[in-house]
């Protein structure tokens, strides 16, 4: 089922939590809207479940408008951020009480449970009341009662957060299995950047109630449109940049920031100043002096096993997140020592604003 | 979904009808009263000049004023030690003196009044026990009665406030002290008296409040020595045709004290509560033997005084009497026996109209919750501020001011059952509210949407998801509602109508004629019928009448 959302627009008071917001979102998909707190990513998805009608806008499920339909009616399996599970029914009953709204007759109910209970892994724990069960085990719980009816959507709303690191990298990994298995479009709320790229088709940025940027997990990654996409999906120095040349035929510029010369590859930018994105991970240190490289200082260096992390000043003043994956012993730059920062010009991404 | 919204919005207007009809415009009317001449009927202030001019009204006030501060006085300083004793100390009995130390906030005060007439009234147990050892007793009669069972009735409000305050202090607070070198008493004197002293104050003006409200205990007791609650209702039901005017601003007088500590307690005391929450709690200690005797005889002893006297009126009901004599020794089920078969209408009353009044409120409870949990903004508020409107209003001036509006005009439900059970429901639904909103508060909202999601429309999701969960809130709640109505004098007596008198009316009544034997059989089955409800509450809901009241 396809979910297209145009102009879709949703204000409490004052505050207008989702802004004009245009999707469309691919049969089978899992689309994930991104944000930090309060960017609106749960309203817009309790505007299409239905329990928020917009202000604006239209929310359509394949071709049909579903503005005017009640909550109740939209064939949505929604996974509540704390589960929501009924505190008086068992986990069988909990999974069963969509099937029971729908007359789902005797012997297919239990063929869809049983099938449900063993897709999950709850088997064994039927008769238990969710008080009884584990967070991760309520959350399969929560899965299993959304999925069990079939929705042509599913909807879930940061649903791993409540559990802890580990149990979340796994259950994100079965919701994926779940999902690719099933086919179903699903739309899916966090503010993990990671676990967004770990999960989803399709990303969606909201920032402030407005559409930043939607896109693959690697074409967000690699080529942010805004400051704040670059920030938010995985670290990134930010630095201003004034442009001195550009050269048409191999579509570079020449910039100086900080005092520095650098060459980035990248179409024209607007106007004389414009700011670049450029990942930890993806600055080099470098040996010698030469083209594109930045002179500075070590002033913290965390080390973390697999990768060193380094806060470097460079001689212009600007502050510059350095991490070096793999590092040697021998090549671990301790607080004060002086580096040479090497930018790849490939990899060097201008920011819209 | 604009369906269901005016479903919803249905419920409200209904809400605020029924407040507006069975509070607001009932209040209106007493307050119009008042400022009318009881003569003429013209605007005037002449019943407030009265008030505040002659000393007999004036004392009225003081009177009012002076047992409800000696009472909270009294209670506080019992009520403090009993909770610290308890909270911090190794005690025999602990559990049993705490749970019997609760038992006086559901025990009807004025059962209490007759009890301590039964023992030290002119003609009483005691009384007439030591006047034959040539002993004169003080008399029970006046203040002195009064402050008694008020303080009696009211202390565990203070204890309860207290313990609760004492066991949400965590240990590492006095430990921080004793680490940054303040001694035992140091400790004791900075961080702990400062840290219960909103919970003390908090005790202290439920006690004000319920003692200035009370209307039973000094009208028994009381004699000579009036007060303002019983002299507005003595204005009301004047032989000679009542004083409306009067009655009204009495009424309003104490309208206004009952409502200036409802707002303290809400604005200043909730605001100052120093509640930690998952909380380690101090160690119980275990005291040498002679301060642990000292303690448990203090303990043992408030509770015993507390509720011997109810245990005399039991006695009493199954002795020989003969009007005010009675025949202690002499068993006899006589009183029960002529309760049940001669006039066993009070009970039937009683019982019928406590019911209908809880049956009423779970539902209107339930509903009127539901609105200002889940449905939160300017209307819920003031519906919020409306429906508890009743806990700040004496149940005297209650009565009245039904009484007085549904006498005459389109509405006429005076002498009739209805008036009673629309006080008893309006009075008591707050509780009912309290309960139910306390847990739909505990209950996220999800759980409803979740429902919602899965095809079941909005009510019924209600019904099928959230009624459920609270059931045994909503059984909590209602027994409670029951209980207290059963227990209701002070509204009750300006209602009732002859035919619908009810065992509170039967017990009073019977009292003020002599009829002790009588009297106390009416009030064993009134003290039986509110402590089985209670027993099963705490038994098989595992609640504290506590955490409802």
């Amino acid at each position: 089922m396809r979910v297209v959302l145009k102009g879709i627009s949703k204000a409490f008071g004052k505050l207008r939590a989702v802004d004009e917001v245009s999707l469309e979102i691919g049969d089978g998909d899992f689309f994930t809207l991104l944000g930090p707190s309060g960017c609106g990513k749960t309203t817009l998805l309790r505007v299409i479940a239905g329990f928020y009608p917009p202000d604006g806008g239209e929310v359509f499920f394949g071709e049909r408008l579903v503005n005017d339909v009640p909550p109740h009616r939209r064939d949505t399996g929604m996974v509540f951020q704390n589960y929501a599970l009924f505190p008086h029914l068992t986990v069988r009953e909990n999974i069963a009480y969509g099937l029971r709204v729908r007359k789902v007759g005797r012997a297919e109910m239990d063929a869809r449970i049983g099938e449900m209970i063993r897709s999950v892994r709850l088997e064994g724990l039927e008769k238990r009341f969710p008080s009884q069960l584990s967070g991760g085990q309520q959350q399969r719980v929560a899965l299993a009662r959304a999925l069990v009816i079939s929705p042509q959507i599913l909807l879930m709303d940061e649903p791993l957060s409540n559990l802890d690191a580990k149990l979340r990298v796994a259950m994100r990994e079965e919701i994926r299995r779940i999902q690719k298995q099933l086919g179903i479009t699903t739309i899916y709320v966090t503010h993990d950047q990671e676990e967004a790229m770990a999960v989803s088709d399709h990303i969606a940025i909201l920032n402030l109630g407005r559409l930043e940027q939607l896109g693959r997990p690697d074409e967000i990654y690699f080529h942010p449109c805004s400051r704040f996409a670059a920030e938010f999906m995985g670290g990134s120095n930010i630095l201003e940049i004034q442009v001195l040349s550009y050269d048409e035929t191999a579509s570079r510029l020449r910039a100086e920031t900080g005092g520095t010369a650098l060459t980035v590859r990248a179409p024209r930018p607007a106007g004389e100043r414009a700011y670049l994105s450029v990942r930890p991970e993806w600055v080099r240190l470098a040996e010698e002096p030469g083209e594109d490289v930045i002179d500075g200082t070590v002033e913290s260096t965390t080390f973390l096993g697999a990768l060193v992390r380094y806060r470097v000043r460079a001689l212009g003043g600007q502050g510059i997140a350095v991490e070096v994956h793999n590092p040697r012993a021998e090549d671990i730059r301790r607080e004060g020592a002086a580096v040479r920062l090497r930018f790849d010009p490939e990899r060097l991404a201008i920011l819209g604003d | 979904m604009p369906r269901i919204v005016n479903a919803w919005n249905g419920v409200f207007v209904l809400a605020f009808a029924i407040i507006v009809l069975a509070v607001v415009y009932p209040m209106f009317i007493i307050f119009r009263a008042s400022f009318l001449s009881p003569e003429t009927g013209a605007w005037s202030l002449e019943s407030y000049r009265a008030i505040f001019h002659y000393p007999f009204y004036r004392r009225c006030l003081k009177n009012s004023l002076f047992v409800s501060v000696v009472s909270t006085v009294l209670s506080v300083v019992i009520g403090v030690p009993f909770a610290f004793f308890l909270s911090r100390y190794e005690m025999p009995g602990k559990n049993v003196i705490k749970t019997l130390a609760t038992l006086p906030l559901i025990l009807p005060t004025f059962i209490g009044a007759e009890a301590w007439l039964l023992l030290a009234g002119r003609n009483g147990l005691f009384f007439n026990l030591f006047q034959k050892a040539g002993i004169e007793l003080p008399s029970i009669y006046g203040w002195k009665g009064i402050v008694l069972v008020f303080t009696l009735q009211f202390f565990p409000y203070v204890f309860l406030m207290v313990s609760a305050a004492i066991n949400s202090i965590d240990r590492s607070l006095e430990e921080a002290a004793t680490n940054l070198g303040a001694g035992r008493l140091k400790v004791f004197l900075t961080v702990t008296i400062p840290m219960v002293t909103p919970a003390v104050l908090a005790g202290a003006l439920i006690v004000f409040y319920l003692s200035i409200e009370n209307f039973g205990v000094p009208i028994l007791i009381g004699e000579d020595f009036r007060v303002l609650s019983v002299q507005a209702y003595n204005e009301f039901i004047s032989e000679m045709g009542g004083n409306p005017s009067m009655a009204g601003a009495l009424s309003t007088v104490l309208l206004v004290v009952t409502m200036g500590l409802t707002i303290l307690q809400k604005y200043w005391v909730e605001r100052k509560s120093y509640a930690m929450s998952a909380v380690q709690r101090p160690e119980v200690v275990r005291a040498k033997p002679v301060a642990t005797l000292l303690m448990w005889l203090f303990c043992a002893g408030i509770v015993f005084a507390a509720l011997f006297p109810f245990a005399v009126v039991m006695v009493s009901s199954v002795t020989k009497t003969s009007g005010p004599v009675m025949y202690y020794g002499e068993f006899s089920l006589e009183n029960f026996v002529k309760a049940f078969t001669i006039t066993p209408r009070p009970i039937v009353n009683s019982f019928f109209l406590a019911t209908v009044s809880t049956l009423v409120g779970i539902v209107f409870g339930l509903l009127v919750s539901y609105l200002l949990v889940r449905r939160r903004g300017k209307m819920s508020y003031l519906l919020d501020a409306l429906v508890m409107l009743p806990l700040a209003i004496a149940g005297t001036v209650q009565g009245i001011a039904l009484a007085a509006t549904y006498n005459t005009g389109f509405i006429v439900l005076t002498g009739t059952w209805m008036i009673l059970a629309l006080a008893y429901f309006i009075r008591k639904v707050p509780f009912s509210i309290k309960t139910t909103s306390s847990l739909l508060e505990q209950i996220d909202r999800s759980v409803e949407e979740a429902s919602i999601n899965l095809g079941v429309p909005p009510f019924r999701s209600f019904l099928k998801v959230v009624v459920p969960t609270m059931l045994p809130g909503i059984v909590a709640g209602a027994i409670i509602m029951w209980v207290t109505t059963l227990a209701e004098l002070s509204s009750t007596i300006v209602l009732y109508y002859g035919p619908w008198a009810t065992m509170t009316v039967e017990i009073f009544q019977r009292m003020g004629s002599g009829e002790f034997g009588p009297a106390s059989a009416y009030a064993t089955i009134l003290i039986v019928s509110v402590l089985i409800p209670l027993f099963f509450l705490q038994r098989y809901l595992g609640r504290d009448l506590t955490t409802t009241l």
